[in-house]
């Protein structure tokens, strides 16, 4: 090191300007998290959107009957089955633009329910969210033989005579239960599902998204 | 012309420093140019379909009536564009065949030994190229919004979500919101696939040439004992560049017959998005990790630090993570002083062929595993997790000791005495 070198080195000027580069640099990184932060996009919830609500009519999500309200004569003991979303009674505006209202309907013989099932069934008709435990696909096969359902995305298998108890693949916990009644023939949302929708999103849950 | 050019821009100059210089031949040499290749045609079909299509999932009118997503609807369009289906298909292939030859580039760099030393970097450039070819290809797959693109997009953003503390930011960030239903999801998929990821990769080749010009490629082994200490090879232009022109018109060709015999991911067979989940299998490169998410039973969940390690985390994001991982510190791990000339041949290197070998047949398993539904449909055997399992962890440890044994025993000790690996 020559003398020069040295002077360098131990310059306050020096140490000034490469302490204000240096603040300069951290401080544009940081304020470039904030704007990044803003990648976020908003929550724009529409009226198709809303969560389901107590008192919601429940629709057929698919097929002929697309948006028709399902009756209790619709479900048969055995049949595959079906899905649904939870339509508006005074708006009548089906909520199908939020995938994790899709709700699952089947019927059984009520002798065969668990107690605590059967509390929320109507004449052994059951009804839960259709929104896989695990990774968020839409439980959406019927599996005959063992009368339960199926996620098609990892095999995972809720028996629904039995609060949707994961019999076999990977979900984590059951799909929550929906308690039904029927009100002229069709089957209405007698309540809040039992639990969280969905796959619950890990770590802290961002304000006011906890019971999305 | 000629010489206005050459006064002007120095083309002899430029002819005999760059154009001269030396390439060594081997066929598995091609492996990274038909990688090269496949992006350039993957850029130029890209370039068309993005003329065409509308990232949007408004709900536009069909002529037959139906109402679906424009996305949607603007694949059907290109499908009935004169060779639109075929472009398209062309454009899926090519991102198969990216994908594959990377692979394999990078399985014969690491069979070789090719990532020691000088050439540590480049190695970490191409492992980055090809996560990020992975990714590109997943961030194109929700793009037609037919019902199986959407249902395998919703896998990944679950897998996203899974991530402890930083999950669900960062899903939202990605997928611009909720996927499926945010209005923002297309169009941010939509700007990565054909935009920013593009961008990066096209930076990324660009430096993993640049660099393997300046360190120049490792050669073939009989180089030593042709001219020991010389670079053996041909130059770039007019023979390394008329064997590329070659290489490059028959990707062309065969991919072109195979995208014109095959329609890929036929949208109109799979429809627009409905509630119903169809059965969706991956593509063959994340079979490995569907297959590993079908066998991690639920009760592999955990609490830390205030946030859940699932199974979704340890089968989508930990596993690959950690293999990633491995592969990063990998020439940093298995070193060499010396500056690398010449390629090391397998047959010296028992333990690392043998690893090398028993990882690909862990990725077989794996991707056996993510048949699992369809075993347990049939009734078969291999529909027991256990069995599963087995395979996975016991078939790669089999592999290993029986090549190991085998290499051993074929090449000797003597071979295998010179080096550590």
């Amino acid at each position: 090191m020559d003398e020069r070198e040295i002077r360098l080195r131990t310059s306050w000027r020096r140490l000034f300007l490469k302490g204000a580069i240096g603040t300069g640099i951290g401080v544009s990184l940081v304020s470039a998290f904030y704007v990044g932060a803003s990648l976020r996009p908003k929550v724009v919830v529409t009226p198709d959107k809303e969560p389901l609500k107590p008192g919601d009519i429940l629709v057929y999500a698919q097929g002929e009957g697309e948006g028709k309200p399902i009756t209790l004569e619709d479900l048969k003991v055995g049949s595959p089955l079906l899905l649904a979303y939870p339509m508006d009674p005074k708006t009548k505006v089906v909520k199908s633009g939020e995938a994790k209202n899709t709700v699952m309907l089947a019927r059984y013989r009520p002798e065969d329910l668990s107690p605590e099932t059967a509390k929320n069934a109507v004449q052994g008709i059951v009804a839960y969210s259709a929104v896989c435990t695990h990774l968020g696909c839409i439980v959406s096969q019927w599996l005959a033989d063992r009368g339960a359902a199926l996620c098609p995305c990892h095999g995972g298998t809720y028996d629904l005579r039995n609060g949707a108890k994961v019999v076999a693949g990977p979900p984590p916990r059951p799909v929550p239960q929906l308690p039904l009644k029927a009100e002229g023939g069709v089957l209405v949302a007698a309540g809040p599902f039992t639990g969280k929708i969905g796959v619950q999103a890990k770590g802290p849950c961002p304000k006011g998204r906890e019971e999305v | 012309m000629y010489r206005w050019l050459d006064e002007r821009l120095d083309l002899t100059g430029l002819y005999h420093k760059v154009l001269r210089k030396a390439f060594p031949v081997h066929h598995s040499f091609f492996l990274g140019e038909i990688t090269l290749f496949a992006f350039v045609v993957l850029v130029l079909t890209g370039v068309f379909l993005t003329l065409n299509y509308e990232p949007s999932i408004r709900e536009v009118r069909l002529p037959d009536g139906r109402t679906v997503p424009a996305a949607y609807a603007s694949i059907l369009y290109i499908d009935s564009l004169p060779f639109g289906a075929v472009i398209r298909s062309l454009h899926h292939w090519s991102a198969h065949a990216m994908i594959a030859a990377a692979f394999l580039h990078m399985l014969r760099i690491l069979l070789t030994g090719a990532y020691k030393k000088p050439r540590e970097l480049n190695y970490l450039v191409g492992l980055a190229l090809l996560g990020l070819a992975v990714v590109t290809a997943f961030t194109g797959y929700a793009l037609p919004y037919d019902n199986y693109a959407v249902t395998a997009t919703r896998i990944g953003y679950g897998i996203a979500g899974s991530i402890p503390w930083i999950g669900s930011t960062l899903s939202q960030v990605l997928f611009g919101g909720e996927f499926p239903g945010s209005e923002r999801s297309i169009p941010r998929l939509f700007s990565l696939h054909v935009l920013w990821l593009p961008l990066l990769l096209m930076a990324l080749i660009g430096l993993h040439l640049l660099i393997m010009f300046k360190q120049k490629h490792t050669q073939p082994r009989y180089a030593e004992r042709v001219a020991p200490g010389k670079i053996l090879g041909v130059p770039m232009y007019p023979q390394q560049l008329v064997m590329m022109v070659i290489l490059f018109a028959l990707y062309v060709g065969i991919m072109t017959l195979i995208a014109g015999a095959f329609l890929a991911h036929p949208v109109e067979a799979f429809g627009p998005p409905t509630p119903n989940t169809p059965a969706v299998k991956p593509d063959w490169y994340f079979l490995w990790i569907y297959g590993i998410l079908q066998i991690i039973p639920s009760s592999w969940e955990f609490r830390l630090f205030g946030a859940t390690v699932g199974p979704e985390f340890i089968g989508g994001v930990l596993v690959p993570g950690v293999l990633g991982l491995v592969g990063l510190l990998l020439p940093f791990v298995d070193a060499r002083k010396d500056k690398m000339r010449y390629l090391e041949l397998p047959s010296e290197h028992p333990v690392r062929t043998s690893v090398l070998l028993a990882l690909l047949v862990f990725f077989l398993m794996a991707s056996l595993a993510g048949y699992k539904i369809d075993f347990q449909q049939q009734g078969s055997l291999l529909g027991n997790n256990a069995v599963l399992w087995t395979l996975v962890l016991g078939a790669p440890l089999l592999t290993f000791a029986l090549s190991y044994t085998l290499m051993r025993v074929f090449y000797g000790k003597g071979a295998a005495g010179r080096e550590a690996l």
